[in-house]
């Protein structure tokens, strides 16, 4: 005997299983979808402004964005620093030592990267599995060997110990990046340059400097962003108030053994913040400008 | 091109791996030798000309820096040929900064340094003993009390820092809570029972959703008291000196409070900032806890900004059948080897110890004044803030029952402090029971301040 079972019924979807014909609801759903997410991600840092907007003893009061006490008071006061420190010295510093690291992290990466993709030369590749080898080095690892040298230099106290490293290319990360980048340029483009008479030097500075706009682009976006934050560095050789960064005078409001000034503290980071997201900005724009010239598509 | 031999190239490769090895190894040891100043016996009893530049570091915020620099500005217009530089950081930091100054054997001349971490440099011998420069009466210590001058020695005895100001741990209560509770709060000289029955009799009268205590079975500031109540040694050399008994019965007490409701969840627990003013007591969630001296005032002032008027008080954690629980937490000044300006340093630590100028700036900003003096100054001076003053006097209270000294070893705050929290943790979150998480962390305490 054989039975037939009755084939199963569909399942009624809730939301039907064809996407909407209207753009109109198409557009909705994934806005809502978006908005959603961004203000998810967003929350914490409207909480910060509003908190940085709050009476000092109120900041905690509430996980919501706005009371009824409004007060800018914890700019003026954070900006001030209490009187001996001031943030427009600390801002200044942070720029100087980011620019500085910038420009030299450019420079001698892309000139490192530049060797290790297009010039043969002999320990060529030890050499690059020694600067890759780096990258699993720790930074702790190195910290007190690096600190006695840069005390035995007398560069304590001042910002070589942090920017004069930028120029000696030892940021493996940005000379992989830069390698890898470099050597997918066509080596046909040398051979051109070469023909019409250019060196080395002009291979590097005419054909794969302007090529390379993306990976410079992204080099200094990065080392902006990890120079502007890094606390360690500062902290070990700016010892001085006169040089602190940001990020020093950012501390200078926190104590777990004392009273801390937590609606300076959100003020100025909200004011921190600022450089950061115009400089991603920028170089985001830098980024794909360079990809659309460079014929990289 | 380049010829392309195998053979060669690794032989060359080796050639250069083993160079850089041999450049960075002499660097190593070239800056592993760096030199000492070659100080005098009359540098080492400070004495001497004050003149010259001296660095001088200590931790805090704020005003504690507003502080600090005012008595460093006043010594300065005192020696009009000495500059003192200037480094702070917030506590921890400042210890990780210090930590790698020590090795590279560039301490400030004048340190500040805290009882719990002083066995950390005098380990490494890198601290000069203060001793000679009390004799020679560089650094006069005649108003400090032997009790609270004591927590500035180390394992030899002999004195490395010089206490300047002197902390402890307290019971917090929110005294509105507690009122509208109908719990009165625990007499002076109450101990562990007196206080667990004050927690039931709160929480049958707090609202809901307020424990009556942080859950702080993994304080190690409050098993302290509860070592010392008993009469128990701490540590005993590089060692945990008391018993595997003695932390299973603390832990199951606590895990008791628990069970029963009086304490909050691990995970609330957990997740608590470690500053007073974003503490769960500070905004009113929880009735009490067990947070320094010090921190009256800033949780008062997050108290004050909801609004509601309560008002916070603070009581001397529980005491046992050998007596008080409570130790004194000193902080001070030190002097490292490599300092090569030991006069001017020995001077200014005598200057902040003594001068009531100093005193009346720095305020008992980071523990009560040790100078008896200078202390009965501060308690007498109308404009000092009345939640100070009763810091100031329970500090008082305290001293007057002779707290006991505990010699911290080296690694205390790295080792003992971060496996005890762990360990309960354990515990409180159902990892481990009580007798498992104590044997793991006497395995692990015991083998790391050993090394």
């Amino acid at each position: 005997m054989s039975t037939t079972s009755a084939p199963p019924r569909p399942r009624r979807l809730l939301f039907g299983n064809r996407p909407t014909r209207s753009r109109l609801l198409r557009g909705l759903a994934k806005h809502s979808v978006m908005i959603v997410t961004l203000t998810l991600m967003l929350y914490p840092l409207l909480w910060m402004f509003g908190a940085s907007l709050r009476p000092d003893n109120q900041v905690f009061n509430t996980l919501g964005l706005w009371t009824g006490d409004l007060t800018w008071d914890n700019y003026a006061d954070g900006w001030a620093g209490g009187g001996q420190l001031n943030f427009s010295r600390f801002f200044f510093n942070s720029l100087t030592i980011t620019v500085l690291s910038i420009v030299g992290n450019l420079i001698a990466c892309a000139l490192t990267a530049y060797a290790f993709a297009r010039l043969e030369f002999r320990f060529k590749k030890p050499l690059f599995a020694l600067v890759i080898g780096t990258l699993l080095l720790p930074y702790h690892v190195t910290l007190v060997p690096q600190y006695i040298l840069f005390n035995q230099l007398d560069w304590v106290g001042t910002v070589l110990p942090l920017v004069v490293p930028k120029f000696m290319a030892t940021d493996a990360f940005f000379i992989f990046l830069m390698v890898q980048f470099i050597r997918a340029l066509p080596p046909s483009l040398d051979d051109a340059a070469r023909l019409d008479g250019c060196g080395h030097w002009g291979i590097f500075w005419r054909v794969v400097i302007p090529l390379s706009v993306p990976a410079l682009g992204t080099t200094a976006l990065f080392t902006f962003i990890n120079t502007w934050n890094d606390f360690l560095g500062p902290m070990l050789y700016l010892t001085e108030p006169d040089a602190w960064t940001v990020s020093q005078g950012l501390a200078t409001f926190l104590d777990a053994t004392g009273q801390s000034a937590y609606g300076s503290l959100f003020a100025m980071s909200t004011l921190s913040l600022v450089p950061v997201l115009a400089f991603f900005i920028a170089a985001q724009k830098l980024l794909v400008e360079g990809i659309a010239t460079s014929g990289l598509k | 091109m380049q010829a392309r031999g195998r053979g060669p190239r690794r032989a060359g490769a080796r050639r250069v791996v083993a160079g850089s090895l041999a450049v960075l190894c002499a660097a190593a040891v070239a800056a592993c030798g760096q030199r000492l100043p070659d100080h005098s016996p009359e540098e080492l009893g400070g004495q001497g000309e004050i003149t010259g530049d001296i660095r001088l570091s200590w931790w805090g915020s704020g005003t504690r820096n507003e502080r600090t620099n005012a008595v460093a500005d006043i010594f300065e217009a005192d020696h009009p040929g000495v500059r003192v530089s200037r480094e702070t950081a917030d506590f921890g930091n400042y210890f990780k900064r210090l930590n790698v100054q020590g090795a590279g054997r560039n301490m400030p001349c004048v340190t500040q340094l805290q009882a719990r971490t002083l066995g950390d440099f005098t380990a490494r011998d890198v601290l000069l003993p203060l001793d000679p420069m009390i004799e020679s009466g560089a650094i006069d210590v005649s108003d400090i009390p032997d009790a609270v001058l004591d927590t500035g020695r180390g394992a030899d005895g002999k004195l490395y820092m010089l206490p300047t100001g002197a902390a402890y741990d307290a019971l917090l209560v929110n005294e509105t809570l507690a009122r509208e509770a109908d719990a009165p709060l625990p007499e002076p000289g109450y101990d562990w029972d007196d206080y667990i029955d004050f927690l039931s009799q709160a929480a049958d009268g707090l609202p809901e959703g307020i424990p009556a205590t942080s859950l702080r079975g993994g304080l190690p500031n409050f098993f302290i008291a509860y070592v010392q109540g008993l009469g128990e040694e701490m540590f005993s050399g590089d060692a945990l000196g008391f018993s595997e008994e003695l932390l299973i019965g603390y832990w199951e007490m606590w895990e008791e409070i628990r069970a029963r409701g009086l304490a909050n969840s691990p995970t609330a627990n957990a997740e608590e900032p470690p500053s007073p003013e974003a503490s769960y007591v500070a905004s009113g969630d929880v009735l009490s806890d067990n947070r320094p001296g010090n921190a009256l005032t800033p949780i008062q002032g997050t108290l004050d900004g909801q609004g509601q008027g309560h008002r916070m008080t603070s009581l001397p954690l529980p005491s046992g059948p050998a007596g008080s629980g409570n130790v004194l937490i000193a902080s001070g000044l030190s002097i490292p080897r490599n300092c090569d300006n030991v006069p001017t340093a020995a001077a200014f630590i005598d200057f902040w110890a003594n001068d009531p100028r100093s005193g009346d700036t720095y305020a008992s900003d980071n523990g009560a004044v040790t100078n008896t003096t200078l202390l009965r100054r501060q308690l007498d001076d109308p404009d000092l803030p009345d939640l100070k003053k009763r810091e100031l006097a329970l500090y008082q209270r305290i001293v007057a029952d002779d707290p006991p000294n505990v010699v911290y070893p080296p690694g205390y705050l790295a080792v003992f402090e971060s496996a005890f929290t762990r360990a309960y943790q354990d515990v409180a979150f159902g990892h481990q029971t009580v007798p498992e998480a104590v044997d793991t962390f006497f395995a692990e305490a015991n083998a790391g301040l050993a090394r």
